[in-house]
C-alpha cells in the first residue's frame, strides 16, 4: 500500500480536478491554464525523446503539433459536426465522446508519418545540420497548410467547439480536461516504459556512441525512425488537444516560437529526464501565464516612477524577450537543466518507497 | 567451409589506395593476428569486414553469407563482434545496460510490446537479463554491474568492452589493439584472458596488435601488411625471420 502512495495521490488529484471543474469551483481561466499545462507536458516530454534521450537537436517540433492539430480537427469536424466543408456529420454526434480516442490516434499517426521528413535525413546527417532540417520541416508544414485554402489557409480552421459541445450533449462533464489528463497519462507512461525497456534504451545508445551501437547489432536507422515518429506523433496528440481546447487553430500558432517554447521546457527540465521535463513544463506554463500580469504591472510601475517615457508601453510582446532570456541564463548558469539527465527518483532515492513505477 | 573468407579486398579513399588485394581465411576456433606498421591499413581491414565501409572491390563471405553491402548491425547478427582501438562504451548507461544493449538483435519484441508491457516483453527482458548476468559473472565484472563505465579504470573498461562484444554471441571476435594503453603486468593478464575466452567460448579470434609479445604468444598465424599490401603470411616464428617484415618495421639496412 505504502508503495502506491504517490500513484494514489496523482489519481486523487486528477479526480478532484475533474470534480472541481464539474461543480464550477474552477473558473474558466484557471481551467484553460491547467489544460495548457497538460498539453505542454505532452509537447515537452515528446520533444525530450529526441533532444534529450537521442541527443539530436530538433527545433521544429511545433510543426508536428500543427499536423496533429489539423488532421485531428478535420477528423473531429467531419465525424461529429455539421460543417460547410464536409456537409453533415459522417458519424452520429452522439458518438463523439466514445470515438474521440480515434481522433487522437489519427493525429498521432499523421504527425508520426510527418516525422519521417526529419527521420529519413537523420540517417546521414546529425547535429547542426539536422537541426537546420528540423527548422525547414517546421516551415514546410506551416507553409503547406497556409496554402490549402479549403481548410482556411492562413485564416485558420475552427469548428472543434461543436465537437466539444456534442460531447457535452451526451454527458455534461468537462470533457476536454478529461482528455488532456488521459493524454498526459498515456504519453508519460508510454515514454517511461519505452525508456526503461532494452528496446528503448537503444535510443540512449545511439546518443552516446552511434558507431558502437551499430557495431553491437543495434539497427540505428530503425531506432532513429522509431524515436522521431513516436516523438512527433505525441506532439500531434498535443496539437489535437490544443485545437479542441482553443476551438480554433491557425498555422502561425505553430511557428518557430512554439518550437522554442518546447526547447525552453526541455532544457529547463534537463535533457533526458522525464520527471525534470514534466516539472519544467508545469513551471514554464505558470511563468508564461504570470507574465500576463507581471508585464502590465511592471509597465505601470515603471511609468509611475517615470523611468519609461509616456509614449512607450511595455506590451505582451516582451514575453518573447523574457523567454529566450531564460534560455540564455539557463545555458550560462545551469546548462544541464534542473535535474540534468537524472530522474527525480535518482535525486531523491527515498521517493522510490512511495511510488510504484511499471 | 571457412568461417570467414575474404578475397581480393581493395579499398580506395578518393585517390588513396588504403588496401590492395587483401585475402584472408579464418576457420572455426582459429586465433590469428594482423600486424603492420602504423597506417598500414589494419583497422581499414576490420572496418571493411565488419561492414562499416563497403569495399571498392573484392568479396567477403562470413558464416556462409556474402556480407558485402550489409550494414554493421546485420553483420553482427550473423555472429561477428568487435572491440575498438579507442574504447567506445556507452558511458552514461550502467555496465549491465551496456551488456544488455548488445543483445538487441535477438530481442524479439518491438515498440508496442515495450509500451504495453506484454508477456513477450517480460520473457525477452528476463532472458536478456539472465544472459547478461551470466556474462558479467564469467568475466568477473558482477560487482560493477550498476556502475557507469566512465567511472571505471581503463583496464576494467577494456574488459567491459570485451564482455559486451561477447554478449552478442559471436562466432568471430575482432579485437582492435586490445593491449593498447595497458602496462606490461596487465598485458600478461590480457594474454591469459584472451586465451581463456578463446577456449571457453569456442570462438575464432582475429586481432590487430602492436605488442609483439601478445601476438607472438597467442596467434597461430599472422598476416603482415604494409601500405595496404600483404607482405607476409605465416606462423609467428616464420614472421619473425621474414626479411620483408623486418624491413617494413625497421627499415632497409642497405640504406
Amino acid at each position: 500500500m505504502k508503495r502506491h502512495t504517490i500513484n494514489i495521490i496523482f489519481l486523487l488529484a486528477a479526480v478532484l480536478l475533474v470534480m472541481a471543474a464539474q461543480y464550477g469551483l474552477l473558473d474558466n481561466y484557471v481551467l484553460t491554464v491547467l489544460m495548457f499545462m497538460g498539453i505542454n507536458v505532452i509537447f515537452a516530454t515528446s520533444l525530450n525523446l529526441v533532444n534529450g534521450y537521442m541527443g539530436e537537436f530538433s527545433c521544429g517540433h511545433a510543426g508536428f503539433m500543427c499536423v496533429g492539430a489539423y488532421v485531428g480537427s478535420l477528423m473531429s469536424v467531419a465525424f461529429f459536426t455539421k460543417s460547410a466543408l464536409f456537409g453533415g456529420p459522417l458519424l452520429s454526434p452522439g458518438l463523439a465522446p466514445f470515438l474521440f480516442p480515434l481522433v487522437l490516434l489519427g493525429a498521432f499517426v499523421a504527425a508520426a508519418l510527418c516525422g519521417l521528413i526529419v527521420a529519413l535525413p537523420s540517417f546521414n546527417t546529425r547535429d547542426d545540420y539536422l537541426a537546420i532540417i528540423t527548422i525547414a520541416a517546421n516551415y514546410i508544414i506551416i507553409s503547406i497548410i497556409e496554402n490549402i485554402d479549403v481548410i482556411g489557409g492562413p485564416r485558420g480552421f475552427s469548428g472543434m467547439k461543436q465537437t466539444v459541445s456534442a460531447m457535452r450533449h451526451v454527458a455534461d462533464i468537462p470533457w476536454m480536461l478529461l482528455w488532456v489528463i488521459v493524454g498526459v497519462f498515456i504519453c508519460v507512461l508510454a515514454l517511461y516504459r519505452l525508456m526503461t525497456s532494452t528496446y528503448g534504451k537503444g535510443i540512449s545508445a545511439v546518443c552516446q556512441n552511434e558507431v558502437a551501437a551499430e557495431i553491437m547489432g543495434i539497427n540505428t536507422n530503425r531506432v532513429k525512425i522509431m524515436a522521431f515518429m513516436v516523438s512527433s506523433g505525441l506532439a500531434g496528440v498535443a496539437g489535437v488537444l490544443y485545437a479542441h481546447v482553443y476551438g480554433y487553430v491557425n498555422p502561425q500558432a505553430f511557428n518557430i516560437m512554439k518550437s522554442t517554447e518546447g526547447l525552453v521546457m526541455v532544457y529547463l527540465g534537463g535533457m533526458g529526464s522525464l520527471s525534470g521535463v514534466i516539472m519544467a513544463a508545469i513551471a514554464f506554463t505558470l511563468l508564461v501565464e504570470m507574465l500576463r500580469f507581471i508585464i502590465p504591472a511592471a509597465n505601470d510601475l515603471l511609468h509611475f516612477v517615470n523611468i519609461l517615457p509616456d509614449s512607450f508601453e511595455l506590451s505582451q510582446i516582451w514575453k518573447w524577450v523574457i523567454i529566450p532570456l531564460i534560455l540564455i541564463m539557463l545555458m550560462q548558469f545551469r546548462p544541464e537543466g534542473i535535474l540534468g539527465n537524472r530522474e527525480l527518483t535518482q535525486v531523491f532515492p527515498r521517493l522510490k518507497r512511495w511510488i510504484t513505477l511499471k | 567451409m571457412p568461417l570467414l573468407e575474404v578475397n581480393h579486398l581493395t579499398q580506395r579513399f578518393g585517390g588513396l589506395q588504403a588496401l590492395t588485394d587483401f585475402n584472408m581465411k579464418i576457420e572455426e576456433h582459429d586465433l590469428v593476428g594482423l600486424i603492420g606498421p602504423n597506417g598500414a591499413g589494419k583497422t581499414t581491414v576490420f572496418n571493411l569486414v565488419s561492414g562499416f565501409y563497403t569495399p571498392s572491390e573484392g568479396s567477403i563471405t562470413f558464416a556462409g553469407e556474402a556480407t558485402r553491402g550489409l550494414k554493421p548491425h546485420a553483420v553482427t547478427s550473423l555472429g561477428m563482434a568487435r572491440t575498438f582501438q579507442n574504447i567506445r562504451l556507452w558511458n552514461d548507461l550502467s555496465v549491465l545496460d551496456n551488456i544488455r544493449l548488445a543483445q538487441t538483435h535477438w530481442l524479439g519484441y518491438g515498440f508496442l510490446n515495450a509500451v504495453l508491457r506484454t508477456k513477450k516483453y517480460f520473457a525477452a527482458e528476463k532472458r536478456i537479463e539472465e544472459k547478461s548476468r551470466d556474462i558479467l559473472e564469467m568475466m568477473d565484472l558482477s560487482q560493477y554491474a550498476g556502475e557507469c563505465p566512465k567511472n571505471l579504470p581503463y583496464g576494467l573498461q577494456r574488459r567491459v568492452e570485451l564482455a559486451r562484444a561477447l554478449s552478442t554471441n559471436p562466432k568471430l571476435l575482432l579485437l582492435d589493439e586490445p593491449a593498447a594503453g595497458l602496462n606490461s603486468a596487465d598485458i600478461d593478464g590480457l594474454i591469459r584472458y584472451i586465451r581463456w575466452i578463446h577456449d571457453e567460448f569456442k570462438i575464432s579470434i582475429w586481432m590487430i596488435e602492436h605488442q609483439m609479445k601478445v601476438v607472438m604468444s597467442l596467434c597461430q598465424r599472422l598476416t603482415v601488411i604494409d601500405f595496404g599490401r600483404t607482405i607476409a603470411v605465416g606462423t609467428p616464428d616464420e614472421i619473425k625471420a621474414n626479411h620483408d617484415v623486418i624491413k617494413a618495421y625497421l627499415g632497409d639496412d642497405n640504406l
